[in-house]
């Protein structure tokens, strides 16, 4: 049995570093297309230990990327506060940068202006943000790629451009909203290992979202799962794996403890799924 | 493509800091400022009240004021002569716009569905819709002369090209997966036609007549400013020669009106019988 | 003109063997057949209505070479770059503002809309009126029939802008002008495009209805003149140079449109 812990400051290695992210309390709801309100997340606590991955799991509605949206400071909340490094989240800052799910790159710019524009929105002067830029261009494995545009790349190379330019401007975290789930299978496996080989060269905050259990447990140090209407964290659920994982990813997917770990999740997700199947299917 | 302004989702994209926020119901004075209405009435009080100013400071003979507008328009309303000229003004309307509907929509459809004859008559059709149809005026004055038929006449080549344009791409843009799917549960030729084609291509051909109605309204009134100065047109040229500045402010005023609410007409007609579908055709107004 | 784009699309995605007959370029050969039939027509029907090309082009070179015709073109073609720039100023921030800002949607969009379809040489008159008998006028209706056209397509390309470009762009912390400028107006240009096409078409429409109408300088006064005289000849030649100079706007239009907006793949140019 895997255990778990709802004290995010449990026993786990993690623990020795401070905190970067703390939420407190946060509930935010909107006005549904219906008129009603939508509780899209009531009273969430978490804390995210500087340095440490951490995964969101939950079924779709459950408010994880609205999470996400809160903690990068793009949308308003009713109650509660999020901390990044002890300050209050009041907009967009430098601190967090995000990658998303559909890329969001611009069309018209090449790649190498597109991995700096979050550097040129901050007023960093041409020649080093250019400089800056193919640095990292080229530690997503895309130089040779500069002066090219997203609509003549794949999917798996346009989310290395969104990812290249998060990690431009250099922030202590990285939010990614299920940044793998617009790519293939294969291209997935692939970016899933360059992000962790990434993370551990690199060492820095990262919240990713994420509809797979798989990915869930083979990126995170902690996976928070969440269940939905209202969105709220239901359980935190530790990954004692090993790390380094990018090394061998597929030894990793073979240990007993990640196919327990990833058969907890799925019971768990199960669970939350039968609780909210419609009464009347019981007929 | 142009496509209309249709009232949509708005995006909240500014003016609000992320961070908690008090909760509440809107006010009174917040839910005012949200509805479209108060907009509007205010943007026409501003062009009203500077009309009139400017037509009281430097109006003269030939720039009624606003309020004086407005009075011509209500003397107007009340008068034989002006629903005389509608009348006249309509029949041109109403007869040449059948006809652009009785022609154009077939001839759309066929266009659309036999490609080899539409490379031909793409041209034509490219060069019709950005050529200005006035200057063919004098040409139909010196055919047909100045009666009912010339106006009716230029009624239908005004409106005839957005209608046959949009049923032709109507045609078009049905999805050739459900043709394969209805000749896949063994339907006819006429089937396809009655069951597929035509209930696909209406949104479009709808949007099309809706823009006819529109040009229509158009080709009446051009013919009538500038070669045969008869009925709506007429009194537009009689009474600027006569400088009754008012009853001409008040003609275009009430011309606009009925062109607006023909075309309201359409619009109403057309989202009626199309509400399954959002139409994505041409909408070159 | 989407009709334009769709066409090339459609022929393209059609690369399959066809007779030889129907790899021949349509256009010219259509063309050409309906030279044909003009000038044919025009001799069997003899009418004076309906003179034969051969008749209008001989017409047409005798008025290039007296100089009617280019005084009068330079004329058009002064009030018509005039109107289409006012068109095209005023359009873009008025589109551009409608587009950004709920509340000027509100208070203008209707009327827009209204203006658009309404049909625009009922206000000749009132320009008459009010700017009295000459260029004045003719640039007013102009920019009467141009500029609506030109401020909706903004309008709406500035909404249809993909909301995800713009919350990407404040979450790394772009300023309200640096979202309009580096995000908003690239993404819109495409469709801004679009309805600058279409106004160019409308402009040289206003500008001949307007000339018609106020006839005192450019092609539109030669038509109103020689349809005055029941000179056909003379009114079809001119109609043949209007239609140069409507295809020659739009020709340019999409010149400047393919040059600005080169990123969009080449697959996509043909939904727009």
């Amino acid at each position: 049995m895997v255990r778990t812990q709802t004290d995010p400051l449990g026993s786990d290695d993690y623990r020795k570093e401070r905190l970067m992210i703390e939420i407190r309390g946060l509930s935010k709801s909107f006005v549904g297309q219906d008129g009603g309100r939508v509780e899209a997340l009531r009273d969430v606590d978490l804390d995210v230990g500087e340095n440490e991955f951490l995964t969101v799991l939950g079924p779709s509605g459950c408010g994880k990327t609205t999470l996400l949206k809160a903690i990068a400071g793009l949308i308003p909340w009713q109650d509660g506060d999020i901390l990044i490094d002890g300050t209050p989240v009041r907009g967009p800052g430098a601190d967090r940068s995000m990658v998303f799910q559909n890329f969001a790159l611009l069309p018209w710019a090449t790649v190498l202006d597109n991995v700096a524009f979050g550097l040129r929105m901050r007023g960093v002067g041409r020649a080093e943000r250019e400089e800056r830029a193919r640095s990292l261009i080229a530690m997503v494995g895309l130089s040779g790629f500069e002066t090219k545009r997203p609509g003549e790349l794949s999917g798996g190379m346009q989310q290395r451009v969104g990812i290249a330019r998060a990690l431009a401007v250099r922030p202590r975290v990285l939010l990614m909203d299920e940044p793998f789930g617009a790519v293939d299978e294969q291209t997935r496996r692939l970016l899933q290992e360059e992000l962790l080989a990434i993370w551990e060269e690199h060492r820095l905050t990262v919240v990713f979202i994420t509809h797979s259990m798989e990915e869930a447990v083979l990126l995170g140090d902690r996976v928070v799962l969440m269940s939905a209407r209202p969105g709220r964290i239901a359980e935190i659920v530790p990954v004692p794996l090993q790390r380094p994982r990018s090394s061998d990813v597929s030894a990793l997917e073979r240990s007993g403890k990640y196919v327990e770990i990833t058969a907890y999740l799925w019971d768990r997700l199960r669970d939350m799924h039968e609780e909210h199947r419609p009464a009347t299917v019981a007929r | 493509m142009t496509a209309a302004i249709t009232p949509r989702e708005r995006r909240r994209t500014s003016g609000f800091r992320a961070g908690p926020q008090p909760e509440g119901r809107p006010s009174l004075w917040r839910r005012i400022a949200d509805a479209s209405l108060p907009y509007q009435l205010l943007t026409f009080a501003v062009f009203a009240a500077a009309w009139e100013l400017y037509a009281r400071e430097w109006g003269g003979l030939l720039i009624p004021t606003f309020i004086e507008t407005v009075e011509a328009t209500a003397e107007l309303l009340g008068s034989a002569e002006l629903w005389q000229a509608m009348y006249v003004s309509n029949q041109a309307l109403v007869l040449g716009f059948g006809i652009a509907v009785v022609v154009g929509v077939p001839s759309g459809i066929v266009l659309g569905r036999f490609r080899t004859l539409e490379r031909f008559a793409d041209v034509y059709l490219n060069i019709l819709l950005v050529t200005p149809m006035a200057a063919i005026i004098p040409l139909l004055v010196m055919s047909v002369g100045f009666g009912l038929t010339s106006r009716v006449i230029l009624v239908t080549i005004f409106s005839i090209v957005m209608v046959v344009v949009n049923s032709r791409a109507g045609v078009r843009q049905v999805d050739p997966s459900l043709i394969e799917m209805a000749r896949s549960f063994g339907a006819s030729e006429r089937q396809i036609w009655s069951r597929i084609l035509l209930p696909g291509a209406l949104p479009a051909i709808m949007t099309g007549i809706r823009l006819g109605v529109g040009r229509a309204v158009t080709g009446m009134v051009l013919v009538e400013l500038l070669m045969v100065s008869t009925a709506m047109g007429g009194l537009i040229l009689e009474y600027r020669g006569l400088f009754k500045a008012p009853l001409l402010y008040g003609t275009i005023v009430i011309i606009l009106a009925e062109a607006l609410l023909l075309i309201s007409v359409a619009r109403w007609c057309e989202r009626r019988l199309t509400r399954w579908a959002q139409t994505t055709t041409a909408r070159s107004a | 003109m989407s009709t334009l784009a769709g066409q090339r699309r459609a022929r393209t995605a059609h690369p399959r063997r066809q007779p030889s007959w129907r790899r021949l370029p349509a256009a010219p050969l259509s063309l050409a057949a309906g030279a044909a039939a003009w000038e044919l027509i025009g001799h069997l029907a003899g009418v004076s209505f309906f003179p034969p090309l051969s008749t209008v082009l001989v017409r047409l070179a005798d008025m290039a070479f007296n100089g009617v015709i280019f005084s009068s073109l330079g004329d058009s073609l002064l009030n018509l770059a005039l109107g289409f720039a006012i068109s095209l100023a005023a359009g873009l921030l008025t589109g551009v503002a409608m587009g950004r800002y709920r509340r000027v949607e509100a208070a203008l969009g209707v009327y827009v809309y209204a203006l658009l379809t309404a049909p625009s040489l009922v206000f000749a008159p009132i320009f008459f009126s009010v700017l009295g008998e000459g260029r004045g006028s003719i640039i007013a209706v102009v920019v009467m029939y141009a500029m609506f056209v030109i401020i909706i397509n903004t309008a709406s390309a500035i909404q249809s802008v993909p909301a995800h470009l713009v919350e990407m762009a404040r979450s790394y912390g772009a300023s309200e002008r640096q979202v309009l400028l580096r995000v908003m107006l690239p993404a819109a240009t495409p469709m801004i495009m679009a309805g600058v096409r279409l106004g160019i078409g409308r402009a040289v429409t206003g500008m001949i209805n307007g000339e018609m109408f106020i006839a005192v300088v450019g092609l539109g006064r030669i038509v109103t003149e020689a349809g005055g005289r029941f000179d056909s000849a003379s009114v079809l030649a001119v109609l043949l140079v209007i239609i140069a100079v409507a295809l020659g706007g739009v020709a340019l239009v999409q010149i400047v449109d393919r040059r600005i907006t080169r990123w969009i793949p080449k697959t996509s140019r043909g939904d727009r």
